[in-house]
Order: structure tokens, then C-alpha cells, then sequence
């Protein structure tokens, strides 16, 4: 410890801002993302599930960082789901620790993510998305 | 030594609130509502910053690139080594969760003795100035206080400071917690916590799994979540989440000032887990470690000799760590503090 920290969280980033819509998709209705989700499984397109909740520190620190991502990276899915509002959905992903980002491709889940791990969702959603 | 390492002994501040206003009926959330921008800022005055995270439905947990931070609804605790300004942190703290509501109820700053003294910024260099500056940032409110350095007769050079302000003369925390100071850790056992020459592309959250792998701090707590992170060229953190209770490991590796910190809050008497004893022994084991202090604070519990004895029993047979010295002490809104001091038996 005490060396150089290569990743830093702040609120620097403007991402997602009221101009410009996100191409973070939010799903407040079970129904709606089961029709979501039907419709990306049969294309080839990486999904990222973002699993967070209102009162969850953590989640809303990574927060601009997933709105940079689904920016950049066009050919991918970015969808955030409160467990709260779709606690079903949460239990069947068996959701526990948060933000827990589900990576799927096909309908299946090919990655799981769990904690506001900035670099390493990169990384993965990156070398996953071809 | 002329130029001093890096000072793994962390300083600790737990600030406790009042759930029973209208405020948490309303905000059960509490303090984990603080906005992260205002925490960053916070954070930044202390001179630290978050390196990675996660939560649960009972608290959030922030590794930080100095330590942990930790949010429950009515009570923070946050741990900082190196030369940070944890004090810093208690103004703006109590202010942020006055704007949600809740009033402060007792603070407790505690620390070991530093190995590198001379190298920390004023107020750290004298507990007496420590408190002083900790007295000035508390409401009056807090009226119950107490100072305390608990110095061991065998090595008056790793003492246990302790500073407790309450709004109560008795505590009503449910939670004991730990603290565990090693150094001289085992040479071979420090090398897991390097980042391996040719991992320079691997991102210090894989890193940091690998690290807990290796080094089996996966195995102290099977029901334990953990959140690593691996620091550059070396160094290691983690903070263990499981249901309510928390778990915080950091590590300084280096030769000559290496340095292991493990820190739980639990329950004693909670049968859906495991013996204090057992938890201990398998965290100190991951280091073996030449010198070894536990201060162990009771909180709202009654203090219970036996685990004491048990714990020296336990790292006796399975560490061969013989307990040196014992002190307690007991602080109003606190509860009691025992101190107690290890080094191997053949020693």
C-alpha cells in the first residue's frame, strides 16, 4: 500500500447528462424486461445487467461510470434493474451483494461482477463483447 | 531508520447515532443516504479515496486507497493508515448526518502505537493532541469521556490508545469488535501480497482475488463476501461482508515495516457462527506473524472472561503465540476494552 492508485472514483464525469438521453436502459416493470430480455437473446449482443438499489452507496457512486460505458460502448446492452422494484428478478439472479453487474449473451449468463469494481467491468465487458 | 516505510497501523474513528428519532422511522436508511459526493469530499479532506466497493442490505463497505470506510444506517466506521488526517473527517461527518436528522450519540477513536512516530502530521503525534482535536470537533452532548493509553509492561512500544465521547453512560451496542494488530509478518507468507512481475496488465480487482486466494483469507469466514483490491507495486485490502457484520483485512508487506490488520464486528454469542477463537487463529495464521496485539471492545456486552482465556488458549495450541501481557479498561458508552499482547512462544 501507499503506491500509486491506478483507479479512481469521483465525480468528475459528466455522463448521462439531462441533454443527451442514456443509452442506459431502466425497467421498473417485470413484464417489460422479461420482453427486453426475450428480444436481446436472440442476437448475438452482450448484455450488461446492472443489479442496484436507491439506497446503495456504492451503486450510485459507480453510477456515472456505467452511463460513460454504455456510451462507449455502442455494440453492447447496458440495463439497470432495481432490486427493490423487481425483487423477483433479483432473487432469480440470486442477487446478494451490490451493484452486481450480469453479463449475458445468447440468454445466458457468462459473466457475474459483484461490487462496484470499475476496472474489472471494463475489462470484462471489452474483451466480452465481440 | 532515515527514511521511513509506509505506516501500515491505521487509525480508527467510529461515530455512532441516535436510530430512535423520527428520522430513522422515515430514512431507515440513515447515514447510507449521504450523497457519494459529499463522502468523496469528506474522504478527500482525510486525504483518501474509494478503490473499490460493495453493500447489502444491511450496510455499504468502501475499500479506500488507506483502509476502509463503512456505512450502516446509524453508525460509520472509518480506518485510515499511513499519514492521513482522520480527524478531519469528524466535523463535516456530523454535519451530513444532521442534514438527514440524526443527532450524534458517542464517538471512539483508537489506535496502536505507530511504527514510524515521528513521520505523522501534527495532531498525530501525541495522543494527548489527538484528543484535544477530537474534543474540540464533539457537541456537548457527548458529555461521558474518557482517555486512555494501555501500555503492555512487556513492550511499552506497542501501546493501545483509546478515546471515547458518549451521550450515555452505558452502550447499547450489540456488536463486539475486534481489532488485530500483527507485524513481523512471516516473510514467505508477505510474498502473496506482491503483484507478480508480468501482472502489470491485470487490473488490481483481479489481482486482488487472486491475492485472497493465495494467501487463503477466502478461508477465515466461508460465509464472508469479500471486496479486494491489490495495490501498485504492493499492498493489499479487503473488507468482508456477511448479513450485517463486517470484516476488514489491510496489508503492508514490505521488509522491514510489514504489516497486518485484521478487524471484525460480531456477535459472541450468535451460534449460527463461528468461535471468536477459531476466526482469530485462521486470520493470524494467514500472516504468522512475530508480534501480535488484540484489543477486543465489548460494547454493549457484558465482559466475558472466558473467551478472553480462550482466545489465549487458542492461539497458544494453534499459533504457538503466547499472550505477554493483558490490560482492561472500561469506557463510559463504550463498554470494555481488553488489550492483549502475543509473541511466539520460543521467543
Amino acid at each position: 500500500m501507499g503506491g500509486v492508485v491506478s483507479s479512481l472514483f469521483g465525480s468528475g464525469e459528466d455522463a448521462g447528462t439531462e441533454s443527451e438521453p442514456s443509452r442506459l436502459l431502466k425497467f421498473s416493470s417485470s413484464a417489460r424486461w422479461q420482453l427486453h430480455y426475450n428480444e436481446i437473446k436472440e442476437s448475438n449482443k452482450l448484455m450488461v445487467v446492472d443489479f442496484s438499489a436507491s439506497w446503495c452507496g456504492p451503486c450510485r457512486m459507480i453510477e456515472p461510470t456505467i452511463h460513460a460505458m454504455a456510451d462507449k460502448f455502442t455494440d453492447v446492452d447496458f440495463v439497470k434493474l432495481d432490486v427493490d422494484e423487481l425483487p423477483d428478478v433479483a432473487k432469480e439472479f440470486n442477487v446478494t451483494g451490490m451493484p452486481t453487474f450480469v453479463l449475458i449473451k445468447k440468454g445466458k449468463e457468462i459473466e457475474r461482477i459483484i461490487g462496484a469494481k470499475k476496472d474489472e467491468l471494463e475489462s470484462k465487458v471489452s474483451k466480452l463483447r465481440a | 531508520m532515515s527514511v521511513p516505510g509506509f505506516e501500515g497501523f491505521e487509525k480508527r474513528l467510529e461515530l455512532r447515532f441516535f436510530d430512535d428519532d423520527n428520522s430513522i422511522t422515515s430514512n431507515p436508511m440513515g447515514l447510507r443516504l449521504i450523497d457519494f459526493e459529499s463522502l468523496d469530499q469528506v474522504l478527500n479532506e482525510v486525504q483518501c479515496t474509494v478503490v473499490s466497493a460493495v453493500a447489502n442490505r444491511s450496510f455499504d463497505a468502501y475499500v479506500l486507497s488507506e483502509s476502509s470506510l463503512f456505512v450502516y444506517p446509524t453508525k460509520i466506521i472509518i480506518k485510515t493508515c499511513g499519514t492521513t488526517q482522520l480527524l478531519k473527517s469528524i466535523r463535516p461527518l456530523i454535519h451530513l448526518a444532521r442534514n438527514l436528522g440524526l443527532t450524534l450519540r458517542a464517538c471512539r477513536y483508537s489506535r496502536g502505537s505507530f511504527i514510524f512516530p515521528k513521520a505523522q502530521p501534527f495532531p498525530y503525534t501525541s495522543f494527548k493532541d489527538e484528543v484535544l482535536v477530537v474534543e474540540e470537533s464533539l457537541p456537548k452532548s457527548l458529555c461521558y469521556r474518557k482517555a486512555s493509553v494501555m501500555t503492555p509492561s512487556n513492550n511499552p512500544s506497542r501501546a493501545w490508545h483509546v478515546f471515547t465521547a458518549s451521550a450515555d453512560v452505558e452502550s447499547d451496542e450489540p456488536v463486539v469488535v475486534v481489532e488485530v494488530c500483527m507485524t513481523e509478518l512471516d516473510r514467505v507468507n508477505a510474498r502473496s501480497f506482491f503483484k507478480r512481475k508480468g501482472d502489470e496488465k491485470s487490473n488490481s480487482d483481479s489481482a486482488g482475488k487472486e491475492m485472497t486466494r493465495l494467501s487463503g483469507i477466502d478461508n477465515i469466514n466461508a460465509n464472508a463476501f469479500i471486496c479486494d483490491f491489490a495495490f501498485d507495486p504492493c499492498g493489499y485490502s479487503m473488507n468482508g461482508v456477511d448479513g450485517d457484520r463486517y470484516s476488514t483485512i489491510h496489508v503492508t508487506p514490505e521488509d522491514g515495516f510489514s504489516y497486518g490488520s485484521f478487524e471484525c464486528g460480531l456477535s459472541l454469542y450468535d451460534d449460527g457462527h463461528e468461535d471468536i477463537s477459531e476466526v482469530l487463529s485462521r486470520a493470524i495464521d494467514v500472516f504468522r506473524p512475530s508480534d501480535v496485539s488484540i484489543a477486543t471492545t465489548y460494547g454493549g456486552e457484558e465482559y466475558n472472561h472466558e473467551v478472553t482465556k480462550r482466545v489465549e488458549r487458542v492461539l497458544a495450541k494453534k499459533l504457538g503465540l503466547k499472550c505477554r501481557s493483558r490490560l482492561m479498561d472500561v469506557f463510559p458508552g463504550s463498554g470494555t476494552v481488553v488489550y492483549q499482547s502475543f509473541t511466539p512462544r520460543r521467543k
